[in-house]
């Protein structure tokens, strides 16, 4: 049923589908994948969506793909296009109904020789007291007016209220605080439906992972990070929860009636898009601003209760401090060398991270030096990496990389012939203790349900968009 | 009545009816029973699903958010749908079910939205379909 799409190799890690491959598209698709991944990568939509994203209005550069894409909504999971300010448009499927899904990594002082006695009281306690919500309301309970704050405060809402130290803000892309978030542009019933979740993780492939740092490949850039080999960290994945999801709901249905008005068609209804200064546009990027910072007070939220786990297992003396937390799920707008103009854009990334590289004025002082860290966890029971935007982001993704391993299975083919008690034996076996509030969350997310990470950074590493610095490797999961 | 469909990502279904109405109380069935197992879900109390849409897609989307909202923003676990009445452009139904309680219900996944990737609501000689994926 699909046609061939014509995909040119420039080098090892690159490929390119000309503008001239379908009627329509403004600009190339650029591909950044091993010969191997892309063969994963022509077995699903993932590139005809790349191919329609290259057909926006406004889009500048390219429409790229990283090597963890995969068929999404829209846009593909690993795209990135950057919109011209004035005249682009905005696209909530450019960002993704889990508005700034993202990853927040923690360091605790403790090895893992101390932590494996312990890893299943650790295990429980965060299960006890991270609540991933299938079940019902998270451990948080605000009112309406502080809701409001939580959606133009972020992160600095939660610190301001006892959820965390100001360090925490500070080591948090943008500062854990999109500037010119509007709370009246989120609808009452998404409010209604986000405020009791805050505080929790979620499900389908979010989760809290505890973890051990396996190999250093940058000892600068480790150290840095406060981080050595055999050092045990946290991974928090997860996003706005069901505020976000409303959000880009309420949004595509308003775009979907209000494209006609601006004279766009799009291939895909759910690349609805609107002209950034529209109307319709302000009001999205306001709500989705405001979606952005209800995601960084949650995760940040989430680290205070990952904070307390910690001590009640190892005693107060237990630091759990904050490495980085980058959003993968966003449309920021930015300055970037474009055909060596300096353009304003609107950056869309849909499971894409940013990656500024050494010397970027928008880098905590601590990683000055080092470039912004870059976390892509793997799948359950595989590896994650830490790596640092490098100088090849700004030259060409528009300071972006990957955000993980990218599925290659479908849920039900992950849960054919498998059980839930299967895998966690399968993963203890491992040394990976698991705990799931469903047992589908196990079963689906098995690892052979993923690309292999590790080729995945291989190729965003050999392509200069970021470099390694530690690999880390699970050894307690909590998910949904 | 419908069945599972598969996605890389996420997962769908294709829901059956023999008139649009049936159609779109079966895609609520579909959607309902992939966020939790009905089992459990006593259908004692009702709750009024309406949704409007330019066409007859955008009317199945914002009918199923609506149930969806219901459930992950109101916290009521449904099992039966009725449709009403049903325009151009116009939906309204009922949903039976109760206050979603974590006690009895057991939930299964939390579906974070309906999309309109590969969406299809069509006519064949069985009645009608449609074929939705859902954001997990």
């Amino acid at each position: 049923m699909q046609r061939e799409i014509p995909v040119e190799q420039i080098d090892e890690v690159r490929f390119r589908i000309p503008r001239d491959a379908a009627h329509g598209m403004r600009t190339d698709v650029i591909v950044y994948a091993s010969a191997r991944l892309m063969e994963h990568i022509r077995r699903d939509l993932s590139l005809q969506q790349a191919m329609n994203v290259a057909m926006l209005p406004g889009i500048v550069g390219h429409s790229l793909a990283m090597p963890d894409i995969h068929q999404g909504y829209g846009f593909p999971i690993g795209g990135v296009a950057a919109m011209d300010w004035k005249d682009g448009v905005v696209s909530p499927g450019g960002v993704g109904f889990d508005i700034n899904c993202g990853v927040r990594l923690v360091r605790t002082s403790l090895t893992a020789r101390e932590v494996q006695p312990k890893i299943h009281e650790l295990v429980n306690q965060c299960f006890r007291d991270v609540p991933c919500g299938t079940g019902g309301a998270g451990p948080v309970r605000i009112n309406n007016e502080q809701l409001e704050h939580v959606l133009v405060h972020g992160s600095r809402w939660a610190v301001e209220n006892g959820y965390g130290e100001p360090r925490d803000a500070e080591f948090t892309e943008q500062g854990g605080c999109l500037e010119e978030a509007d709370a009246a542009a989120v609808s009452a019933r998404a409010k209604e439906r986000g405020r009791p979740q805050l505080g929790t993780v979620g499900s389908g492939n979010h989760f809290l992972e505890i973890q051990l740092v396996d190999e250093v490949h940058d000892e600068a850039a480790a150290r840095a990070m406060g981080i050595g080999a055999g050092q045990v960290c946290v991974l928090i994945h997860c996003g706005s929860r069901g505020l976000g999801h409303q959000v880009c709901t309420d949004y595509l249905a308003h775009m979907g009636a209000a494209m006609q008005k601006y004279g766009i068609t799009v291939p895909d209804r759910q690349l609805a898009c609107v002209p950034i200064h529209s109307p319709e546009g302000r009001a999205y990027l306001g709500a989705m601003r405001a979606s952005a910072n209800f995601a960084w007070a949650n995760r940040q939220v989430i680290q205070h209760f990952l904070r307390g786990a910690l001590r009640k297992v190892f005693g107060d003396g237990v630091h759990a401090d904050l490495i980085y937390d980058v959003c993968h799920n966003i449309a920021k707008r930015e300055q970037h060398l474009v055909d060596g103009e300096r353009r304003d854009v609107l950056v869309h990334r849909k499971g894409a991270t940013r990656a500024f590289p050494p010397g970027h004025a928008e880098l905590p002082a601590a990683y000055e030096h080092t470039g912004q860290p870059v976390l892509v966890p793997g799948s359950m029971g595989t590896a994650s990496w830490i790596l640092v935007g490098a100088a090849g982001a700004m030259k060409e993704t528009v300071g972006s990389v990957c955000h993980g391993a990218g599925r290659l299975m479908s849920r039900t083919a992950a849960r054919k012939g498998r059980n839930a008690r299967e895998v966690r034996e399968a993963l203890e076996q491992k040394g990976i203790i698991v705990r799931s509030e469903t047992r589908d969350g196990i079963t689906e997310e098995v690892p052979e349900a993923y690309k292999d990470v590790d080729e995945v950074i291989e190729v965003v590493h050999r392509a200069g968009l970021a470099r390694k610095v530690a690999r880390l490797r699970p050894m307690g999961v909590i998910k949904g | 009545m419908f069945e599972i469909l598969e996605h890389t990502a996420d997962i769908g279904f294709r829901a059956r009816g023999r008139t649009l109405q049936e159609l779109f109380e079966s895609a609520a069935e579909a959607l309902i029973s992939i966020a939790l197992d009905p089992e459990n879900v006593q259908p004692v109390q009702r709750y009024t699903v309406e949704a409007q849409g330019e066409d007859r897609e955008a009317l199945l989307v914002n009918w199923l958010s609506e149930v969806l909202f219901l459930y992950d923003g109101r916290r009521i676990a449904m099992r039966r749908f009725r449709v009403l009445e049903m325009t151009p452009g116009r939906v309204r139904g009922e949903a039976l079910g109760e206050p979603f309680d974590p006690a009895r219900h057991h939930a299964k996944l939390i579906v974070k939205a309906v999309t309109y990737h590969q969406l299809r609501v069509e006519k064949d000689a069985a009645g009608w379909f449609a074929d939705v994926y859902l954001d997990v």
